[in-house]
């Protein structure tokens, strides 16, 4: 149904998304809010590791462009909320396309540690300049769900709904850009960037516009991961949270975004996990603060080691063997690649 | 892409619907602010507050709750408030705004409190007032450990009530201070720069004192190594007569360490505001610097810890000793102390038929005359939510101890605005017996 009909699926997907949202408690609506945000996020590193083959460690910085431009556009010109996000995605892909500049001639651990350095430095540059409000943040005031919907709606689910449709229609927009012309590239320069060189893909400007969209895509989460807790500040995009989306891509499988729904439920899952682990145990204050972490390590290594492609991807390849069908399966080393008349096969 | 044939496609629909339908059969459960009053029953309140209890500001603070508990057990082992007994959720936010905002998230949606009380720190507490949107949905914040005078503001904040005076009271008493003792000196002043130093820094224009010298630090940047000599290298070009630090405790040690590294000794004399002078963070990080606040000049609203004459501090050890025997009285077991007797006063001051809107409503009417250890009034009224209205000055000793100058409480007092600054003539009311509420 997705491949025939997908635009009938995410719309189908919206309506069981706003039934549930009228049905949970308001905890689990927030939690929901956040996963829909999470959502983004890892399909925009998906799009950028797992399609493109270009490492990120430093999202949570480029979410946090995305969310710093929101909110100063929202607090000096009290643009409307729509605005905002569009900004913050434009913002961010500016911002991911310089760093594409660089990425597009590193490759490895020095494009790793390239944008881990972003991360990492990004909370001094808004410490640097009182626009950016220091430690403090920017307040990200998005106002009340509009009265029209009824006094009992809550915003937290005015948050919910909010993500939701972004993660939707981002999803929707991706799939079609993956599956495009540009997917393709992408895929082949990724498999192989020689032989991608030869059948006439520019590497070097297809890398640099996968990391403008995953940016963009990473600055439109952080606008809203921001929205949910009204605040834009280097605590809320600190390098835990580049780290747990490294996690979250992972658990999800890099290679596809089948799986991106499962890695964002279990980044928002984990602290949860923690807390009742630290309670049943009597855990103190420090367990508490620090088990989370430990938690995402934990299951970034497991992952790695038992399963390096994420769960969707092993059980379609359970799947396609069992099936012994002989087609190709849907690793990206196995694509079928045609670019205009001409046809490659990158399956080694 | 995931694949599906004609058969898959049905059982998905078949799933998709199925689950949507059970989905619907659930009751709603739409927050409804005219439902029962949450996290209180016949006999029982639950209340919440999230402050950091790791990282680098928890030094000190992260006895507040501590202190907080042995006093609610000591009302509840005698009966309660109004036969409710008072429980504490205890969230760690450490001094991080965002994660303020997610630990005062899972206090109302997850714990279900029924207020939040003494909240720490100006950042953390307006993200988490904001992003909460605690005044909509009418939860009490009671009395939390900031002097932001956005707070006392009824319009702006109409839930939430301050303990301490105003950051620009204390700036301008602190201005009036310096005019006497210190005229004509040169002057520096160290700073945080947020809402909480900034506050200071429109106290101080308020009152009419300029600086010669200002270094504002960015919070959390403290904890760097290069700041705090950055600090002193200024300090020493500018040289001042007089540092005020208007900063957290934690600053005020990287403060005196880098001093100490350079040599700078005994070469200015300091004034610490009230929130940045805790000998007990100080020797958290290094118990040898606590010598070198001896001489240094500070300000409180609360008697000294030390002050066994004083009838609330003999209490509070009394109770503190017994339910945290390892643990040493300093002023943030006065501050945790003070805080819930504050709580219990306002709560049963609330009624039996306790309800958020009655909390707020008691605090609003009657806040004026709670019973409560602070050497100043209190500023509670239908129009300020603004807790104590003044300051004494003392002088640190060799152990970090804050004592009165000349031997007694000296209290002045003023407003947030531009009011004067005025010696106080508040006599405390007598401790109610046993210090409980019934």
């Amino acid at each position: 149904m997705l491949k025939k009909h997908p635009l009938i699926t995410f719309i189908f997907f919206g309506v069981v998304l706003y039934l549930i949202s009228n049905r949970l408690d308001e905890l689990l609506v927030y939690q929901g809010a956040t996963v829909g945000i999470f959502v983004i996020a890892i399909a925009s590193l998906i799009l950028l590791t797992g399609y493109s083959g270009q490492v990120s460690l430093g999202h949570g910085a480029l979410m946090a462009i995305g969310a710093y431009a929101a909110a100063l556009l929202r607090i000096h010109y009290n643009a409307p909320v729509w605005l905002t996000f569009v900004v913050a995605v434009l913002a961010a892909a500016v911002g991911g396309a310089l760093l594409g500049l660089a990425a597009a001639r590193l490759s490895g651990p020095y494009l790793a540690g390239t944008t881990l350095a972003l991360a990492i430095g990004l909370p001094s540059i808004a410490n640097q300049f009182s626009i950016f409000g220091g430690e403090q943040g920017l307040s990200f005031d998005i106002g009340f769900p509009p009265a029209s919907l009824g006094e009992d709606f809550t915003q937290y689910k005015w948050y919910f709904w909010i993500s939701w449709s972004a993660a939707l229609i981002a999803m929707y927009w991706l799939r079609h850009v993956l599956n495009s012309r540009y997917g393709r590239s992408w895929r082949a320069v990724r498999s192989n960037d020689v032989a991608a060189e030869l059948a006439g893909i520019h590497v070097g400007r297809n890398k640099v516009l996968a990391f403008t969209i995953s940016a963009g895509l990473a600055g439109l989460a952080g606008a809203l991961l921001g929205m949910t807790i009204s605040l834009v500040s280097p605590g809320v995009y600190p390098l835990l949270l580049s780290f747990s989306l490294a996690t979250g891509a992972v658990l999800a499988g890099v290679t596809t975004l089948g799986g991106v729904m499962i890695g964002a439920v279990i980044l928002v899952a984990i602290p949860e996990i923690a807390l009742a682990i630290a309670n049943r145990y009597g855990g103190s204050e420090t367990i508490i603060t620090n088990l989370p972490g430990l938690l995402v390590s934990g299951l970034l290594i497991l992952t790695v080691l038992l399963s390096p492609n994420g769960p969707v991807e092993q059980m379609h390849a359970r799947h396609a063997k069992r099936a012994k069908s002989g087609k190709a399966s849907h690793s990206p080393v196995e694509l079928t690649l045609r670019v205009g008349s001409k046809t490659w096969s990158t399956k080694k | 892409m995931i694949k599906m044939n004609r058969r898959k496609l049905v059982t998905a629909s078949a799933v998709i619907a199925v689950a949507a339908l059970t989905v619907t059969t659930v009751p709603a459960q739409a927050y409804n602010p005219r439902s029962n009053e949450p996290g209180l029953t016949a006999t029982t309140i639950k209340l919440g507050i999230t402050l950091p209890m790791t990282g680098i500001a928890s030094p000190g603070y992260n006895k507040i709750p501590g202190a907080m508990k042995a006093y609610f057990d000591y009302v509840n082992a005698n009966g309660g408030v109004n036969g409710r007994k008072i429980s504490l959720v205890v969230k760690d936010d450490q001094y991080i705004p965002a994660t303020a905002v997610a630990r005062a998230n899972e206090l109302i949606l997850r714990d279900r409190v029924f207020a939040l009380v003494g909240t720490l720190g100006t950042a953390s507490t307006k993200a988490l007032t904001s992003s909460t949107q605690l005044s909509r949905r009418g939860i009490p914040s009671l009395f939390v450990n900031t002097g932001w005078s956005g707070f006392a503001d009824k319009k702006a904040y109409p839930t939430t009530f301050s303990i301490l005076p105003s950051y620009q009271m204390e700036a301008k008493i602190m201005a009036q201070f310096i005019k006497d003792k210190y005229a004509g000196k040169k002057i520096a002043l160290l700073y945080q720069d947020d809402d909480f130093g900034r506050d200071a820094l429109a106290g101080f224009k308020t009152a009419g004192l300029t600086f010669d010298t200002l270094i504002p630090y960015a919070s959390g940047s403290q904890a760097l190594p290069a700041t705090g000599a950055g600090w002193i290298s200024k300090l020493r070009t500018a040289a001042p007569d007089v540092t005020v630090v208007f900063g957290v405790s934690s600053a005020t040690t990287a403060l005196l360490g880098n001093a100490f590294a350079a040599g700078w000794v005994g070469k200015t004399q300091f004034i610490l505001g009230s929130v940045g002078g805790d000998a007990t963070t100080i020797a958290a990080t290094n118990r040898g610097l606590v010598g070198l606040l001896n001489g240094a000049k500070g300000l409180s609203f609360a008697p000294a810890p030390s002050d066994s004459s004083d009838e609330y501090i003999k209490l509070f050890q009394t109770i503190y000793a017994a339910a945290q025997p390892t643990q040493t009285f300093d002023n943030n077991v006065v501050a945790g102390m003070s805080n819930a007797f504050l709580a219990v006063q306002a709560i049963k001051a609330a009624g039996k038929n306790l309800t958020r809107k009655g909390l707020i409503n008691a605090i609003e009417t009657k806040g004026s005359t709670f019973a409560n250890p602070f050497l100043t009034p209190l500023g509670y009224s239908t129009t300020s939510h603004v807790g104590a209205t003044g300051y004494w000055f003392g002088t640190y000793g060799p152990t970090g101890a804050l004592t009165p100058d000349g031997g007694k409480y000296t209290v002045y007092t003023t407003d947030s605005g531009t009011g004067p600054v005025v010696e106080s003539t508040y006599k405390r009311p007598a401790m109610p017996a046993k210090g409980l509420p019934n």
